[in-house]
């Protein structure tokens, strides 16, 4: 039986870590869509990695208030996404509230956010003498490792997300465009702003958890910056973001399988391989235009 | 005698704090086409930006003649505000206008097409309204966002500096379209603009703004050419 075959057979041994996969893959780039057009894509950088720390900083948090905690009860995720969803708020909240006043630049703020979040994670699994494999996996987002339970709130999570996402799109739309117009209009502002910062959080938690913040941050940007390149309309572009994100999940995943690659890489690879050719291609439609202007 | 549609009474604004303008007193007439004009950096934008709401009255009250929450009024931008990564049809951005009156999870429907259409056409543009907006040229833009500011169907239209650096052509198509919603919808209108000889053809009233205040006037009075010489010098006041 060829790879492709045994991957979409109903019986394929890790067809839960295929379909969390994909999911990653399909709704990362819908948020992303909103890092690219915020001018925020180091964001997708520093984020990621502070949801990390929170996940890491959860276990120490348990171990303190509670006692040991056991790997493997079903708590464990709920406290992992815990952790990493209040870790990835706050740090976006700060770093935006920073923005809008600041007078450093924001690559520095951003720069040192990643730097200090990258640190903790470090130093809270070197605190912890339980900071075993099992959660050296949970931080590394061990995708294999997906289960039916853990794939369930996967897809729930991300649906609720994705719903929200579109039924709140014209709003998400009129404050990232125009915020001024926004207020003229009697539009909260603010509040379309957290809630769209509250979908990040839950998203790059989600997204860190299982495929990692390699994966996640990958996600969140390439797909997004490709489709930018193609579509001339906003809904289009979330939706061929989310496509390409979606497609790069499955094929990354189809080639680890069969060439025996490490499953985010490869993701991330072939995601990035799109962008090169697309980004080429329209370097040479351009450039061919140019040429036919008298 | 109707109420005005717009009245500030002794409004002091400024940012982090800090006075901006103070005092300011005056009001606008329902159906008045108002020019916001003074010297570069003088606060005319701290100004309509007050008028807008975006910025918070130090002291005094700004009261309008409409119900804000019903009937916002419409803006107009400077264009270079706007980031051009979005990837916008023309039809998009005017759609942007009719969100004014729609509520959360209600969607632009057939309604609100007609209406961008229509607001298109008033401008002189529905013909190209699925192409890319970053596409045209600046005067195209500016009218494009007229059009995104009608599709709120306001009562009162604030615009800021609608003709910076577009060609001589395009600003008189800019002025005609807004002269023409002044004079034929009554559209209250203010406007932020250095186009003096412009400007000194189409509006009844003038808000001047400078040295920390603003007073309001005719054209006639507040534009005389030796004035105008006194703050821009003799070649604006003799364009």
């Amino acid at each position: 039986m060829s790879a492709l075959a045994e991957i979409l057979s109903s019986n394929f041994l890790l067809r839960d870590a295929l379909v969390g996969s994909v999911l990653v893959g399909l709704v990362c780039p819908l948020v992303g869509v909103y890092f690219v057009l915020r001018r925020m894509i180091f964001l997708g950088v520093a984020l990621p990695q502070l949801s990390a720390a929170g996940i890491a900083f959860s276990f120490i948090g348990y171990r303190v208030a509670v006692g040991v905690h056991e790997h493997g009860n079903v708590s464990e995720r709920s406290l992992a996404m815990v952790g990493a969803f209040v870790f990835t708020l706050v740090g976006l909240l700060v770093l935006t509230a920073f923005e809008r006043r600041g007078r450093e630049t924001v690559e520095a703020r951003i720069g040192v956010t990643y730097a200090i979040a990258a640190a903790l994670t470090i130093l809270f699994l070197a605190v912890d003498p339980h900071g075993d494999a099992e959660m050296v996996n949970l931080l590394k987002g061990d995708i294999l490792s997906t289960t039916r339970e853990s794939l369930t709130m996967l897809a729930s999570l991300l649906g609720a997300v994705v719903l929200v996402l579109f039924a709140f799109r014209k709003e998400f739309l009129l404050v990232s465009f125009d915020r001024d117009l926004a207020i003229v209009f009697g539009k909260r502002a603010a509040l379309w702003d957290g809630l769209l910062y509250m979908l990040i959080g839950v998203t790059i938690s989600l997204g860190v958890m299982t495929a990692g913040p390699l994966v996640t941050f990958g996600f969140l940007v390439v797909p997004p910056l490709t489709a930018r390149l193609v579509t001339r309309r906003m809904l289009s572009f979330s939706l061929v973001a989310a496509m390409l994100g979606g497609a790069a999940a499955f094929g990354g995943f189809y080639c680890a399988y069969r060439m025996d690659l490490p499953l985010g890489p490869a993701e991330v690879a072939l995601a990035s391989l799109v962008l090169f050719v697309v980004g080429a291609a329209s370097m040479a439609r351009q450039a061919a235009a140019r040429m036919r202007t008298p | 005698m109707t109420a005005p549609a717009l009245a500030l009474r002794d409004v002091s604004l400024g940012y982090d704090g800090r006075q901006i303008l103070r005092g300011v007193t005056f009001t606008v007439e329902d159906g008045e086409f108002c020019a916001l004009l003074g010297p570069n950096g003088a606060g005319k934008t701290t100004l309509l930006r007050g008028m807008l709401g975006l910025l918070p009255v130090l002291r005094g009250t700004i009261e309008y003649g409409i119900d804000r929450r019903t009937s916002p009024p419409g803006y107009v931008p400077q264009r270079d505000s706007l980031d051009p990564i979005f990837p916008l049809t023309v039809l998009e951005v005017v759609l942007m206008g009719t969100f004014a009156r729609l509520r959360p999870l209600q969607t632009a429907g057939r309604r609100q097409h007609r209406l961008a259409m229509d607001c298109l056409a008033q401008v002189g543009l529905e013909a190209i309204a699925k192409q890319p907006f970053w596409a045209l040229s600046g005067g195209q833009k500016e009218r494009i966002l007229i059009a995104r500011a009608l599709a709120a169907e306001p009562q009162l239209l604030l615009l800021d500096e609608p003709t910076a650096g577009v060609d001589p052509g395009a600003t008189v198509a800019i002025m005609d379209a807004i002269t023409r919603l002044n004079r034929e919808r009554g559209l209250t209108v203010i406007l932020v603009s250095h186009q003096l000889r412009i400007v000194r053809q189409v509006v009844r009233s003038v808000i001047w703004v400078d040295d920390g205040g603003a007073v309001k006037g005719t054209a006639e009075d507040l534009l005389s050419p030796e004035r105008i010489a006194d703050v821009f010098g003799a070649v604006a006041a003799g364009g």
